[in-house]
C-alpha cells in the first residue's frame, strides 16, 4: 500500500508541476495552452534521449525544460496575432503535431514502440528507498517551482502579466511590451511542462507517443479549474484533488453492485466529466478565487469581493 | 502575497489529508493471507480506442475464475480476478498495474493487449516479481530484461507476418500491397511480407497511414496505382472498416487478407456484407475442434470468440494451475514464474483441456499438460508462445467462415 501511495503521490507531483505551468501561462497571462501534453512529451523525449547519450540525469531534466521553453517561445512568436479561442485551437493542433512527430520519426524516437529502460536517478544506490527518494525529489521540485513562481508573479513583472491577461490594449498603452510578456509567460509554462515530462519519463522508465494524448491535458485543465485558474496554491491542490478522484474511484467502483467491468470503467470516466460540470456550476472561480489587486491605499477598506472581479475578467 | 503563502501552507496540509483518505479505501484489503482468496490482476482495455474486445475479455476472465472456484479453488483457496481498465492508454495502465501489484498483491497480471500498454507495465511486473501474461504481438516485449516473468500467449509479429505472407503466396498472388496504421509492427509487416514475395519472384510494397481517419481514399488510390493482386490489411477494426469501404468503392477485386485484430466478427457485423465479402483473416487459435474452445464459447453463450478473450481465460487458468502444482509453497508470483512450463508443456504429462479436471489431476500429484482455448500453450525460453495454430477464415455473406486450421 505504501509503495502504491508513493507512486500515486509522485505522479500527483508531476500533475501539480503541469498545473503550475498552466497557471503561469493561462491563469496569469491569459494564454490557453491546450497543447500542454505536447510540451510534456517534448521534455520527456529530450531528457530520455540525452540520458541515453550519456548526459547526467539532472542536466537532462534541465535540458528537457529548456527545449520546451524554447519551443514555447518560438510557438508564441508564430502565433502572436492569435488570442482566446483561436490560440487554444492552434495549441491543440501543435500538441497533436508533436505527438505525430514522435510517432513517425522512428530513427529518433523508436516510433510507437516507444523507449523502454529509461534510467532513474540513484535507483541502484537507493534500493528500497528509491520510491521515497523520487517522491521527495518530485515534490521538492514542485515546491521550488511554486516558490519561484510566487516570487516572480508577485513582482511588478507579474502585475504586468495580469494586465496583459485582463486587457492587452490597456497594457500596451501603459507602455508594456505585450509580445515580450506573453512570450515570457508562455515560455515559463512550457518549461514547467517539459520538466514535468522529464520527471515522468525517468520515473516510469517507459515512454511512447501513446502516453502523450489529449486525455492528460483535460485532467490538468480540470485540476487548474478546480483549484482556481489563476492561483498557484489552487494548481497544487487541484492536482491532488484530480488524482484523488481518478484513483479513489477505482476503489469506490468495487462497491457499486450489479455492473459489469465495462460499465464500471465507463462510470469512472463519467465521474470526471460530472466533476467538471459540477465545479463550473457551483464554483466557477474554483476553490481559490481570483485575487483583487489594488494599488496600496491603507485608508480605504477592501470592499470588492473576488467574485465580482472574476465575472468581468475573460 | 502574504495571503498567498498562508493559503499555500493550507494547500500542502490539504494534500496530506487527501492522500490519507486514499489510504482508507484500500487499507482493509492490503494483505493477502492464507485462507483469503488468491488475487489475479487483469489489465484490459475497457474504454478507449482498443476496447472492442473489452466486454468479452472481462467475461472470459470471470468465467475462468468461476471454473476454478467451482472445482474447489487452488490448494483450498478461492481465486479472485480483479479487472482494471487500461483506458487504451499506457499512463492509465501503469497506475492500474501499480494498484494491483502494491495494494492487492496479485500474483500475476493477465490480459494486457496493446503493445504500448504492455511495454509500459512490463517493468513494474518483472521488478516486483509479478508474472505478466500478455496477448500483445510486438517482438520487442520479450526482449526486455524480464528474467522469465513475461509469458506471451499471442504469436509474435514476425510469426503472424510470415504466415499471412505465405498464405497470400499460396493464393497465387504476385504483387502485394500492405496498408496499415502506424503501430509498433507496421514496418515489420511490410518488410517481412515483401521479403517473402521477393523471394518468390513477386513484388511487395506498403504504406503506413494515420489511424482514426474518416476516409482512406487517397491511401487506397495510391495502393491501387501499383495494381496489386493482394492487399494486406494491417489495421485494427475501426480503420480496417473504413479501408474496406474505400476499397469497395474503388472497385478493387483482388484478394484481401487481414489479421485477427482487424478482421474478426466485430468487423463482419459492422460493415455491409458486400464490402467485407471475401476478406480473409488469420486467427491464432487452438487446434481444430479444440474441446476447450468449444466449452468456453458454450459457457459465454457465443457462437464464436476472438482469440484475445480466449487468451485472457488461459492467463487466469495458467496462474491457478501453476500455483496448484506446488501446494507446499505459499502463492506468489515466483511460484507462477517457476511452474507455468511444468503444467503447460510437460511432454510426459496427461493432456488436459478442462481446468477442473486439471486441478483434480494436480491434487492427485499427477503431471499435466494443459491445452487451453487459445492454443497448446508451450513457451520458448524467452516467454514467446510456440506451436500456435492459425485458423484461416474468410468473410462470406457477412459471416466469418472457417477454411482450414494449420
Amino acid at each position: 500500500m505504501i509503495s502504491y501511495l508513493l507512486f500515486i503521490g509522485t505522479l500527483t507531483a508531476i500533475y501539480a508541476l503541469l498545473s503550475l505551468g498552466l497557471v503561469a501561462s493561462w491563469g496569469q497571462a491569459g494564454m490557453v495552452n491546450l497543447g500542454l501534453v505536447g510540451f510534456f512529451g517534448l521534455g520527456a523525449y529530450c531528457s530520455t534521449l540525452l540520458t541515453l547519450l550519456g548526459l547526467p540525469i539532472g542536466l537532462a531534466w534541465v535540458a528537457g525544460g529548456l527545449l520546451s521553453a524554447v519551443m514555447g517561445i518560438a510557438f508564441c512568436l508564430l502565433t502572436r496575432t492569435l488570442r482566446g479561442d483561436y490560440l487554444a485551437i492552434v495549441t491543440l493542433g501543435f500538441g497533436e503535431g508533436l505527438r505525430l512527430v514522435e510517432l513517425n520519426e522512428r530513427w529518433l524516437t523508436g516510433g510507437s514502440d516507444g523507449i523502454s529502460g529509461i534510467p532513474a536517478p540513484f535507483k541502484a544506490a537507493a534500493g528500497e528507498l528509491f520510491p521515497w527518494l523520487y517522491f521527495a525529489i518530485a515534490w521538492g521540485i514542485v515546491l521550488l517551482a511554486a516558490w519561484g513562481l510566487n516570487r516572480v508573479l508577485g513582482s511588478p513583472f507579474g502585475r504586468a502579466l495580469r494586465a496583459v491577461r485582463d486587457d492587452e490594449n490597456v497594457a500596451a498603452v501603459a507602455g508594456k511590451s505585450v509580445l515580450l510578456l506573453k512570450c515570457q509567460a508562455f515560455g515559463m509554462g512550457a518549461a514547467l511542462f517539459g520538466l514535468a515530462g522529464a520527471l515522468y519519463a525517468h520515473f516510469t522508465s517507459y515512454i511512447s507517443p501513446d502516453n502523450f494524448v489529449v486525455q492528460l491535458t483535460i485532467y490538468i485543465f480540470l485540476a487548474v479549474t478546480l483549484g482556481g485558474y489563476s492561483r498557484l496554491v489552487g494548481a497544487i491542490l487541484g492536482a491532488v484533488a484530480v488524482m484523488s478522484i481518478l484513483e479513489s474511484s477505482r476503489f469506490a467502483a468495487e462497491f457499486v453492485p450489479g455492473l459489469n467491468a465495462v460499465q464500471i470503467a465507463s462510470l469512472r470516466e463519467f465521474a470526471i466529466a460530472v466533476a467538471l460540470i459540477i465545479i463550473m456550476q457551483v464554483r466557477p472561480q474554483g476553490i481559490f478565487g481570483l485575487k483583487n489587486e489594488k494599488a496600496r491605499a491603507p485608508a480605504q477598506p477592501d470592499t470588492a469581493p473576488a467574485s465580482v472581479v472574476s465575472s468581468h475578467v475573460k | 502575497m502574504r495571503m498567498n503563502r498562508r493559503h499555500f501552507l493550507a494547500g500542502v496540509a490539504g494534500a496530506g489529508t487527501l492522500a490519507g483518505t486514499l489510504t482508507l479505501g484500500g487499507a482493509g484489503r492490503a494483505f493477502a493471507q492464507a485462507g483469503q482468496p488468491i488475487k489475479i490482476g487483469i489489465v484490459i482495455p475497457l474504454t478507449g480506442a482498443t476496447s472492442q474486445f473489452g466486454t468479452t475479455m472481462s467475461a472470459a476472465a470471470k468465467a475462468a475464475a468461476k471454473d476454478i472456484n467451482d472445482a474447489g479453488g487452488v490448494n483450498g483457496r478461492m481465486v479472485e480476478v480483479l479487472i482494471e481498465d487500461d483506458q487504451s492508454n499506457p499512463e492509465a495502465a501503469v497506475r492500474a498495474a501499480r494498484k494491483l501489484i502494491d495494494v492487492d498483491k496479485v500474483v500475476s497480471i493477465g490480459g494486457s493487449y496493446a503493445s504500448a500498454v504492455t511495454s509500459a507495465i512490463a517493468p513494474l511486473c518483472y521488478e516486483s516479481k509479478t508474472v505478466l501474461f500478455t496477448s500483445s504481438g510486438a517482438d520487442s516485449i520479450t526482449k526486455t530484461p524480464h528474467n522469465g516473468y513475461i509469458f506471451r500467449t499471442s504469436p509474435t509479429v514476425t510469426l503472424q507476418g510470415t504466415r499471412v505472407g505465405q498464405y497470400a503466396l499460396e493464393l497465387g498472388a504476385k504483387k502485394m500491397f500492405f496498408l496499415g496504421p502506424q503501430t509498433p509492427f507496421a514496418q515489420n509487416y511490410i518488410d517481412i511480407i515483401s521479403g517473402l514475395f521477393k523471394d518468390a519472384g513477386g513484388t511487395g510494397q506498403g504504406l503506413i497511414y494515420e489511424d482514426k481517419r474518416a476516409s482512406y481514399r487517397t491511401e487506397v488510390d495510391q495502393a491501387l496505382r501499383t495494381k496489386p493482386d493482394v492487399i494486406v490489411l494491417g489495421g485494427y477494426v475501426p480503420d480496417t472498416s473504413v479501408v474496406l469501404k474505400d476499397l469497395y468503392r474503388a472497385g478493387f477485386t483482388g484478394k484481401k487478407i487481414g489479421f485477427s485484430f482487424g478482421v474478426n466478427p466485430v468487423l463482419a457485423d459492422g460493415v455491409p456484407a458486400e464490402v467485407s465479402e471475401g476478406t480473409a483473416s488469420l486467427v491464432p487459435s487452438a487446434a481444430e475442434d479444440s474441446p476447450a474452445y468449444k466449452t468456453l464459447i458454450g459457457k459465454l453463450g457465443k457462437p464464436a470468440l476472438d482469440s484475445y478473450s480466449c487468451q485472457v481465460y488461459d492467463h487466469v487458468v495458467l496462474t491457478a494451475l501453476a500455483l496448484a502444482s506446488d501446494p507446499a509453497t505459499a502463492a506468489s508470483g515466483v511460484v507462477v514464474h517457476d511452474k507455468v512450463r511444468a503444467i503447460s508443456q510437460d511432454a510426459a504429462g496427461t493432456k488436459v483441456t478442462d481446468v477442473g479436471q486439471a486441478l483434480k489431476l494436480l491434487a492427485d500429484k499427477k503431471a499435466i499438460n494443459y491445452d487451453g482455448p487459445s492454443g497448446p500453450l508451450a513457451f520458448a525460453a524467452n516467454g514467446d508462445v510456440e506451436g500456435v495454430f492459425f485458423r484461416y477464415e474468410e468473410v462470406q455473406k457477412g459471416k466469418l467462415t472457417l477454411l482450414k486450421v494449420a
